[in-house]
């Protein structure tokens, strides 16, 4: 019954029957979801709170499994592997597919160890290479003009839209094929985000983007495709302006149209 | 009489009375600080810091041994208590969490936190001096030891809980293993509140007599070996002050003193240590 637009570019990810059922939870909070993600484009995900929106976000970096009990069903593919093996390494697959979180995570550091974390952490000692690396991270993040004289400032101290735009630029430091962006802007004065949403836009260009918005107007302006959540399930995935003007479910229409959520 | 008024009758009552209550509070803390300071500071001079025991009567004496008694105690207790509390405060926050065995142990700590010092002092009296046949510095560091782990676990179980989930994540999300993401990111955004708290420990050991009277015991010469009986402050205030000798009894008041500083630093050093992370 849902409605699943056809994906003409590669693939980013393919999430194939995934059904997620939290610890204890006597019902499944995703329910056999299948939906291909596209490569070097913005998919939004929109619904109403507890559609299981950031429960398929988090499926997908296997942020679940940081706490015990949780169960998957089904596959995501990423490069011809299902994610969701046992045997999948979570430490390279998190390299891969990054995550932005609703408030800002800068940590207790300074601004250039913050960004310099993730590279770190892959054992990259090299002055130079650090530098570099960060100032190029720092620079696609569109933050390096206003903290490029400061690197040694404690994060803490700069404000949160800064703060935010410095967490994709520790995220893309590590250049991942994937970023997962989890309502990343509901935190923040509408100039930030702007500033946010202009980024993701441009970021396209070098990774696959997931958002999860509950703000349908910032779907309309960043997506290529929206996918609709309602209870569990995907009702729809659309191209973004096809799902927004012409919604084939009537759900979906409901949804857009303020009549629910 | 209006149902304002009457609000407002009420609540001058209640104003005055626990102003009142806070006067007498800091009456009697006032007190007690003048009695310590002015006594303290008569009996101070160099040669509490420049003499052992002596008999009564004795120019030379002093509470040397005492002072080097109480920082070995207290130090090797600490050198053994803190790394232990941290650690085991570390496992409940980030590995046991919410778990059957964690809640145990934290349910457990709590009761050794309110165990009365005297108990963990027989405890150890028990299991080290009997079977030694003999009081001993060890058996004093022992008692101390037992007595700060659970205050250190807990603070630190307490300030680790503090720090945001979501700045593990986002450690966890940028392909961090778990001891990195506790060593380089929780452990940071905490470090205040794990440094009080340790230093809130120490202050609570250094001023325990009951757990070392019948464990370290005492020695009125300067002893540094810890499988012998060995002096501490606050165990040689105690037999000072209730001795029949006026010399000695001033030596109590200098010990008192002495003491209560090294505690009220700690504090305050604790304190300057947690309002530096806030006005960050």
């Amino acid at each position: 019954m849902a409605t699943i637009v056809e994906v003409t570019e590669e693939k980013a990810l393919e999430v194939k029957n995934l059904t997620f059922t939290y610890a204890g939870a006597p019902a499944p909070s995703l329910k056999k979801i299948n939906m291909p993600i596209a490569k070097n484009s913005v998919t939004a995900l929109i619904g109403p709170s507890g559609c299981g929106k950031t429960t398929l976000l988090r499926s997908f970096n296997r942020m679940h499994d940081l706490y015990p009990g949780h169960t998957y069903e089904g596959e995501i593919v990423f490069e011809g592997r299902n994610i969701l093996s046992p045997k999948e390494d979570l430490i390279k697959l998190r390299t891969q597919i990054g995550m932005i979180f609703q408030k800002p995570t800068a940590f207790p550091m300074s601004i250039f160890d913050n960004v310099a974390y993730g590279l770190r952490l892959q054992g990259i000692k090299n002055k130079t290479e650090l530098r570099d690396r960060v100032e190029a991270a720092l620079k696609g993040a569109a933050i390096w003009k206003e903290v490029g004289e400061r690197l040694k400032d404690d994060a803490n101290g700069l404000s949160g839209g800064q703060q935010q735009r410095l967490c994709i630029a520790r995220a893309i430091a590590v250049e991942p094929e994937v970023l997962l962006f989890d309502e990343p802007t509901s935190a923040l004065d509408p100039i930030s985000t702007q500033g946010i949403e202009e980024l993701v836009t441009e970021l396209k260009e070098r990774v696959s983007i997931i958002i999860v918005t509950h703000n349908m107007q910032q779907a309309a302006r960043v997506s290529d495709y929206t996918g609709f959540m309602y209870m569990g399930d995907l009702i729809e995935l659309g191209r973004t302006e096809d799902l927004f003007v012409t919604p084939t479910e009537k759900l979906t229409e409901e949804y857009i149209s303020g009549k629910f959520g | 009489m209006t149902a304002v008024e009457k609000r407002k009758l009420v609540s001058k009552i209640v104003l005055s009375l626990s102003s009142l209550s806070a006067a007498l509070g800091l009456f009697f803390l006032f007190w007690i600080l003048y009695v310590l300071v002015s006594n303290g500071l008569d009996a101070l001079n160099w040669n509490v810091f420049a003499f052992e025991g002596a008999p009564p009567g004795y120019e030379e004496s002093g509470l040397k041994q005492a002072l080097v008694g109480q920082l070995i105690l207290v130090g090797v207790a600490s050198l053994i208590g803190v790394p232990l509390g941290v650690l085991a405060g570390t496992y409940l926050s980030e590995y046991g969490q919410r778990s059957k065995l964690a809640e145990t142990i934290r349910d457990i700590s709590d009761i050794m936190m309110s165990a009365p010092s005297i108990v963990i002092g027989a405890f150890v009296y028990a299991i080290v001096v009997a079977p030694m046949g003999h009081f001993s510095g060890w058996a004093g560091v022992t008692a101390l030891t037992i007595m700060m782990i659970p205050i250190i676990l807990r603070t630190t179980d307490d300030m680790l809980h503090l720090v945001p989930s979501t700045l593990r994540e986002a450690a966890f999300a940028l392909g961090a293993p778990k001891y990195k993401v506790i060593l380089q990111v929780v452990y940071r955004g905490a470090k205040a509140g794990v440094l009080t708290g340790i230093l809130l420990g120490v202050a609570r050991i250094a001023g325990e007599t009951a757990p070392l009277l019948f464990t370290s015991f005492n020695d009125n010469f300067m002893n540094t070996d810890l499988n012998e009986p060995m002096a501490s402050l606050t165990v040689t205030m105690y037999n000072y002050a209730t001795s029949p000798y006026e010399d000695w009894q001033k030596l109590g008041w200098a010990a008192a003193f002495i003491l209560s500083m090294f505690i009220l630093s700690i504090n305050i050093l604790g304190r300057i240590i947690l309002l530096k992370k806030k006005g960050k």
